[in-house]
């Protein structure tokens, strides 16, 4: 896949602060790539970057292999971290002046606002103003201006934020859809499970640095526990015999296996299910969670030097 | 400058749209009206009817008569005789009686506004000095002539007594006082009143336009820093172009307001019917060179002033940091209207002319003095039409620094949130690139 996006060594002070330490990420083209970590890990310091909002320091961005040009701005479509929009417009007027300022011409905007509004289901609300609608539909109006403008890039600052499930679920279903039109998204968020049901490629940063990033599947299984839960009726201490069987837990409704990395799952699966019946058996991947705490969290190094700098 | 002329038009429909708008429109001229124009064409005004007044003589020695021929001299604009005296009663000095139940008359006929006014001249006025205007209200200007006027009637009748070898006439003629008529060049009737306070209207439109419009803008970029939708702006145009919308936006805005008024002035004068509007309204409102300039300070005055609003927005987080910052740009603007009544004493002294020559000054303190000295037609030869062009460049110069300042922390402020940053840290704003 062709890159889309590409950081190169980006460091940002604040102060005497540093907010992004010498960062570098590859987007390639139509996937979605999310920045995960922790609040005030830079995630934010780093989408404004990209968005030419405020300036890095040191290092370079480049946009399919050449410098941020003005009009790549016109190509972006910007949902910040917290939301806004003029509350004295209508839904129309705001929609049509969001996009009108990204360049897009009015009769492209009008041809589309209906259709936006229908999928978000606002269409009623058309003429009214910003302020009568309630948190989750300004949340959903302020994603159809992110759209509206057919970006080619779409950029999502705690996409999660303030949504509730059912418009999480709505919004995912749109962004997989723009990822088929080869629109490449980009998100930050600090909910890790969500970031696992959507993204392709992943970025942790901590304090400003990049712990790991990848194709989010190489990822997990690079950072694999080599583990199954099995749920099972009857004693199951034969298990322990097994060999690549490192270590059992036994839960009241399942038990937990830990392999060694050269164990083969298929032939313990084999062997208990000769021997009684199995409900369910499943090889467990480390959650996002579980690797970041693994990678970042567990580095007292990392995390004293970066005590220091706070200080 | 597409983007540009989007946010243009929105700033301009937000404004323009709301009710508050229109009601502007029609109540901020009322409201200086009210306290400005009103008292002045009040104070200027001339009396459309001949003023009837009746004469009450306890002399017998012709005061009355005299006085009525004297007054002959005034006549209003449309010729007809600006007083008529219509009866002179000669009562005896000593007849009380007969001068109460007298004046219960002219009384009653005063308070029906069948006569104006009427005077009682009593005994050896001439040496006494002794002579009662009875009216329900009392004109500068009539007052002033019927006291110059009686003056030299009894001046007549002190020198008929005395043993001057003199025609009394001559000596009259020799003595007699004048009343001093007021005019611009080119001939037009000016007085004080209306000279100091039409200056002041004009000041006024321009420090009301430029605190009420820089306010909205102010505002709406502490609005768009507290909805954050500023990030989603600067992520589509560039501040400048967010900067330089609002305020061309917001001031075509103000131009709109200022044109209806101007074009309700000039039509309330046209078709004015009874009203009376004194002579220096139509002197200014019909002086193409003097409302070009005034024109034209407004306009640069404006972008000045709000460029600094627009600083303060981007600087501040609540209304309220900024009230401390509004505070001295009132002043500033407000400072000629203080120091008024000195400049229309001394319009070209050398502080008058340097205070103009301040730029955070200039749009009204030229404008001040434009009025009081009078402009007529575009000539460098008189020098406050050279010192206003003069004053054109140096705010001109001025502007473009201040934007040239402004822009440079504008796109920094509008993105720090919560703290307001000290001094120190906005000057180190403007050294980044």
């Amino acid at each position: 896949m062709d890159e889309y996006l590409r950081l190169e060594n980006i460091c940002k002070s604040y102060e005497t602060k540093k907010a992004v330490d010498d960062l570098s990420l590859s987007v390639p083209q139509g996937c979605i790539y999310g920045i995960i970590g922790p609040n005030g890990a830079g995630k934010t310091t780093t989408i404004r970057m990209i968005m030419n909002i405020i300036v890095p320091d040191s290092g370079n961005i480049f946009i399919k292999g050449a410098g941020v040009t003005k009009d790549f701005r016109n190509r972006v479509g910007y949902l910040p971290e917290e939301r806004g929009l003029y509350k004295k417009m209508t839904l129309e007027e705001i929609i049509r002046f969001l996009a009108e300022i990204k360049g897009f011409p009015v009769r492209k905007i009008v041809e589309s606002m209906d259709s936006w509004l229908e999928k978000m289901s606002l269409l009623d609300y058309k003429g009214k103003k910003v302020e009568e609608l309630s948190k989750g539909m300004q949340q959903k109006l302020q994603f159809i201006t992110t759209l509206i403008h057919q970006p080619e890039l779409i950029i999502l600052d705690e996409l999660f934020s303030g949504l509730d499930p059912l418009n999480i679920e709505l919004i995912k279903n749109i962004l997989l859809e723009e990822k088929r039109r080869g629109t490449t998204i980009l998100f930050s968020t600090h909910v890790m499970e969500q970031a696992e049901k959507l993204c392709d490629y992943i970025c942790m940063i901590n304090n400003g640095r990049k712990v790991l990033d990848g194709r989010l599947a190489e990822v997990k299984s690079k950072f694999g526990t080599n583990s199954i839960q099995i749920n099972m009726e009857g004693d199951a201490g034969f298990i322990r015999e097994f060999s690549g069987v490192k270590k059992v837990t036994e839960f009241p409704n399942y038990i937990e296996l830990k392999l060694s990395s050269d164990a083969d799952s298929r032939a313990i699966l084999k062997e208990v299910a000769d021997r009684m019946t199995i409900r369910r058996f499943e090889i467990m991947e480390p959650s996002l969670y579980d690797i970041f705490i693994n990678v970042a969290g567990v580095k007292p190094a990392e995390l004293d030097r970066e005590g220091k700098a706070d200080v | 400058m597409s983007k540009m002329w989007v946010i243009i038009k929105r700033e301009y429909a937000q404004v323009v749209k709301k009710k508050s708008f229109i009601v502007g429109i029609i109540l901020t001229p009322l409201f200086m009206v009210g306290i400005t124009v009103l008292p002045a064409m009040l104070a200027s005004k001339k009396a459309d009817d001949t003023q009837k007044i009746a004469v009450i003589d306890m002399d017998n020695k012709k005061v009355g008569e005299k006085f009525a021929e004297s007054l002959t001299r005034y006549t209003l604009d449309n010729g007809l005789p600006a007083y008529e005296v219509t009866d002179i009663y000669y009562i005896d000095p000593n007849d009380t009686a007969k001068l109460t139940e007298q004046r219960a008359v002219l009384d009653s006929l005063v308070r029906a506004k069948q006569l104006k006014s009427y005077l009682i001249i009593n005994h050896k006025a001439e040496v006494n000095d002794s002579i009662v205007l009875v009216a329900k209200s009392f004109g500068f200007r009539t007052n002033s002539r019927f006291e110059k006027r009686l003056s030299d009637v009894l001046s007549g009748i002190r020198l008929d007594k005395s043993d001057v070898n003199l025609e009394v006439d001559s000596i009259l003629k020799l003595t007699r006082r004048i009343d001093l008529m007021q005019q611009a060049p080119g001939g037009r009737e000016r007085d004080f009143l209306t000279m100091y306070l039409g200056g002041i209207v004009f000041v006024m439109i321009i420090f009301m336009t430029i605190i009420g419009y820089g306010q909205v803008l102010m505002r709406s970029i502490i609005e768009e820093k507290n909805s954050r939708i500023i990030e989603v702006m600067i992520s589509s145009v560039s501040p400048f172009q967010l900067m330089a919308g609002k305020i061309i936006g917001l001031g075509l805005a103000n131009l709109t307001q200022v044109g209806i008024w101007i074009v309700i002035g000039i039509g309330i004068y046209n078709f004015r019917g009874s009203l009376d509007i004194s002579a220096d309204v139509s002197a200014i409102l019909f002086n193409p060179v003097f409302l070009s300039f005034f024109l034209i300070y407004l306009v640069i005055g404006y972008i000045m002033y709000s460029t600094l609003f627009a600083l303060i927005g981007s600087i501040v987080n609540t209304d309220k940091e900024a009230q401390n910052f509004i505070f001295p740009i009132t002043m500033s603007l407000i400072l000629p209207v203080m120091v008024a009544m000195y400049i229309i004493q001394e319009p070209d002294s050398l502080i008058t002319v340097t205070l103009s020559m301040i730029p955070i000054f200039t749009p009204t303190m030229m404008i001040l003095r434009m009025n009081f000295i009078g402009v007529e037609t575009f000539s460098f030869a008189n020098p406050i039409i050279l010192e206003a062009t003069i004053g054109v460049a140096i705010t001109i110069l001025s502007t473009l620094l201040i934007i040239w300042l402004t822009s440079k922390i504008f796109r920094i402020g509008i993105l720090m949130y919560g703290k307001r940053p000290t001094l120190p840290e906005i000057i180190k704003w403007m050294r980044y690139n």
